[in-house]
């Protein structure tokens, strides 16, 4: 699905073979800041596919922004409201019907949900299986500990099924929001839902310039790479270089935000934000509004009456 | 410190969020005052830095990694409102966009990192900064102190968060229907993670970044610290009396407060009469001797057991018993002082420099 699309090859492979500058054979300082590079590249890649996926042709992207935002929210909320674990299935899967017919990858869009947060809330929410953090009936014995029984009980069980289910569904559904929704118009949907019209106008140019400062970090930390001959480990070198760093960095973002001042007031702005696009609900936004409250009452009506 | 969506109930979500609504008014409106007219493009590239700044990653020994979040240097930067915008603005694009932090528990998210941390932290460098000129070293540090208490008071905000769940959300068997931890684990996870590596990320960028500006761009700290001047042989000098009255307005306080101890449930450990103490967990059959003696050897108590003889106005008799402890071991300070001055004028030979 994606190698078909138009964002290009060299933007889809991780940077793992990164060409190692200096003559550093074991590089275990600059670990940390190649996966920062790492992650800046795996930012611009993310914001490239996602509104490359939003131009596409699905059932959601051909929905108002403002009904989306309200749905989701709607569908998210009941999500949190929702006590057993199938009816959390059940809209998982509604997730992966709503992705599909949205000309979303499936295989993709389950691996860049479930990478990285519920695994790793499976990972922390594991102990709570255990009866010394959940204490109840033990379905699995493990020994004892102190004249105590301790072992796997069905209520941290249950409770962990729960938390990564809930976290998989909620997640699924805002990474469905933003992929589908391109970002100006999520912005006019926050604005239109009674957002603060400053914080309106910051979001969309510190999204804007996020890249920017991504860009001109990337450089810094090139430059400086480019200008280490040794690989000793410099622990105080480092803390300088980063105060360093993070300081001019801060410099250039102010000298940054005076020119786009100017600039903007070159163009006539008087603090007032005003968009281009006027865009106006019809009759499947309304439907779809519709479905969204009326399954997430059912869903919630749905789970109390099975009750737990 | 980013919660997710399923971690936090609806409810403690909604509370949260409620709690952000005003913050968030007061905010734009505030953070106008302190970047002027140029506010949406500044407020932007504050964000824009926020976010990076939670971008670099340090590693934990643990396995996983912890980042500043910066609050507390754009709220030394730009003014606490403004970073309330920032922050917050830098968080709804990472639950957006990234799936880092949960779009219902944007209102927790945004109350610890972008409302706690940076008043907590900027608190602590105001008062750490008193009287101190913009270039003085300790303006560095003491950004980087509040830096590291915004930092751990926001991880503490979101371990109670965390840990209040399993008490206020279960059925009726017990199940923990989100996060499932309680505070006595959040809160040692919390602060073993905070106080050490991110504290420590949290500290050192604080200090490195301020510390560069005083040397090599001070006008970009002006931005935030209007009539404080360059350095420090432009200080006015300063007499003592503010110390004083803030010394007293403490003790005061304490003295108001000091009936709180009776609520507290149990006795304090090693305080108690040995008539109190459990022998058999020191494997003791009876009160030593020498204990037995020498305890209640002094019976002139103006105030036994801090209160009034007849056992009566327990809390008038604490404010009583504080007042008349404070005065006398102040009149003992005060008696020690004006011996040692007393000896030191005796002796002109002796060199008494200003203390």
């Amino acid at each position: 699905m994606i190698r078909n699309a138009s964002t290009p090859s060299w933007l889809l492979e991780s940077e793992t073979g990164a060409f190692p500058i200096g003559c550093s054979g074991r590089r275990r300082r600059g670990s940390a800041i190649e996966k920062t590079i790492d992650g800046f590249a795996g930012v611009a890649r993310q914001a490239l596919l996602s509104e490359e996926i939003a131009a596409r042709r699905g059932l959601l992207q051909r929905l108002d922004a403002r009904a989306k935002l309200l749905g989701v929210l709607a569908l998210l909320l009941a999500a949190g409201l929702v006590r057993d674990i199938p009816v959390l299935l059940g809209l998982y899967g509604l997730t992966l019907v709503l992705a599909a017919a949205s000309r979303i990858g499936l295989r993709w869009f389950v691996k860049r949900v479930w990478l990285f947060i519920p695994l790793f809330t499976g990972v922390i929410v594991a102990p709570a299986m255990f009866s010394f953090v959940t204490p109840g009936e033990v379905v699995l014995p493990l020994g004892h500990w102190f004249g105590h029984e301790v072992g796997l009980t069905r209520q941290g069980l249950t409770s962990m099924g729960l938390i990564v289910s809930r976290v998989a569904t909620s997640i699924s559904l805002v990474v469905l929001l933003t992929l589908t929704t391109s970002w100006p118009r999520l912005l006019s949907a926050l604005r239109a839902l009674l957002a603060p019209r400053l914080i309106v106008l910051v979001l969309g140019m510190a999204y804007r310039y996020l890249f920017v400062l991504l860009d001109a970090v990337s450089e810094m930390i090139t430059a400086r790479r480019a200008r280490t001959v040794s690989s000793r480990k410099d622990g105080r070198g480092a803390r300088v270089v980063a105060g360093f760093s993070g300081g001019a960095l801060f410099g250039k973002a102010h000298a940054l935000s005076e020119e786009i001042h100017q600039a903007m007031l070159a163009r006539g702005y008087r603090g007032e934000a005003r968009l281009l696009e006027r865009s106006s609900l019809c009759i499947a936004d309304g439907v779809w509004l519709a479905a969204c409250l009326s399954l997430a009452l059912l869903t919630i009506g749905g789970d109390r009456a099975l009750g737990l | 410190m980013h919660i997710p969506d399923g971690y936090l109930s609806p409810a403690t979500c909604a509370v949260a969020g409620a709690a952000m609504v005003p913050v968030i008014g007061i905010a734009c409106s505030r953070a106008k005052k302190v970047v002027k007219d140029r506010h949406a493009p500044l407020l932007a590239l504050g964000a824009a830095y926020s976010f990076l700044v939670m971008m670099f990653n340090v590693p934990i020994p643990g396995g996983t990694t912890a980042h500043a979040v910066g609050a507390v240097l754009i709220a030394v930067l730009l003014g606490p409102w403004a970073a309330v915008v920032c922050v917050s603005v830098a968080l709804v694009i990472q639950a957006l966009f990234f799936g880092d932090g949960g779009v219902l528990a944007l209102g927790a998210n945004t109350f610890n990192m972008a409302f706690v941390m940076p008043f907590a932290g900027y608190g602590v460098y105001r008062l750490l900064t008193r009287n101190t000129s913009l270039a003085s070293r300790r303006r560095a540090l003491a950004a980087g102190i509040g830096g590291y208490v915004g930092l751990n008071v926001a991880a503490f905000c979101a371990a109670t968060e965390l840990g209040l769940q399993p008490v206020l959300f279960h059925t009726a068997n017990g199940t923990p229907l989100y996060a499932p931890f309680h505070l006595a684990q959040t809160i040692p996870a919390m602060a073993l993670a905070h106080l050490t590596a991110a504290g420590a990320a949290e500290f050192i960028l604080t200090v490195g970044i301020v510390a560069y500006l005083q040397r090599a761009n001070l006008p970009l700290l002006r931005i935030n610290h209007a009539g404080i001047v360059d350095t420090d042989a432009e200080l006015a000098p300063q007499s003592g009396r503010p110390a004083l009255r803030w010394a007293l307005i403490g003790i005061a306080t304490m003295i108001v407060l000091s009936p709180l101890g009776l609520l507290a449930p149990g006795g304090a450990y090693g305080e108690d009469a040995p008539g109190g103490l459990d022998l058999h967990t020191y494997g003791l059959s009876a009160i030593p001797s020498g204990l037995q003696h020498y305890n209640g050897f002094w019976k002139h108590k103006l105030l036994g057991d801090y209160g009034f003889s007849s056992g009566r106005h327990a809390n008038l008799g604490y404010v009583v018993s504080a007042i008349a402890g404070a005065m006398a071991v102040g009149a003992v300070i005060f008696l020690f002082i004006a011996g040692v001055r007393l000896i030191a004028r005796r002796r002109p030979n002796v060199q008494t420099g200003s203390v």
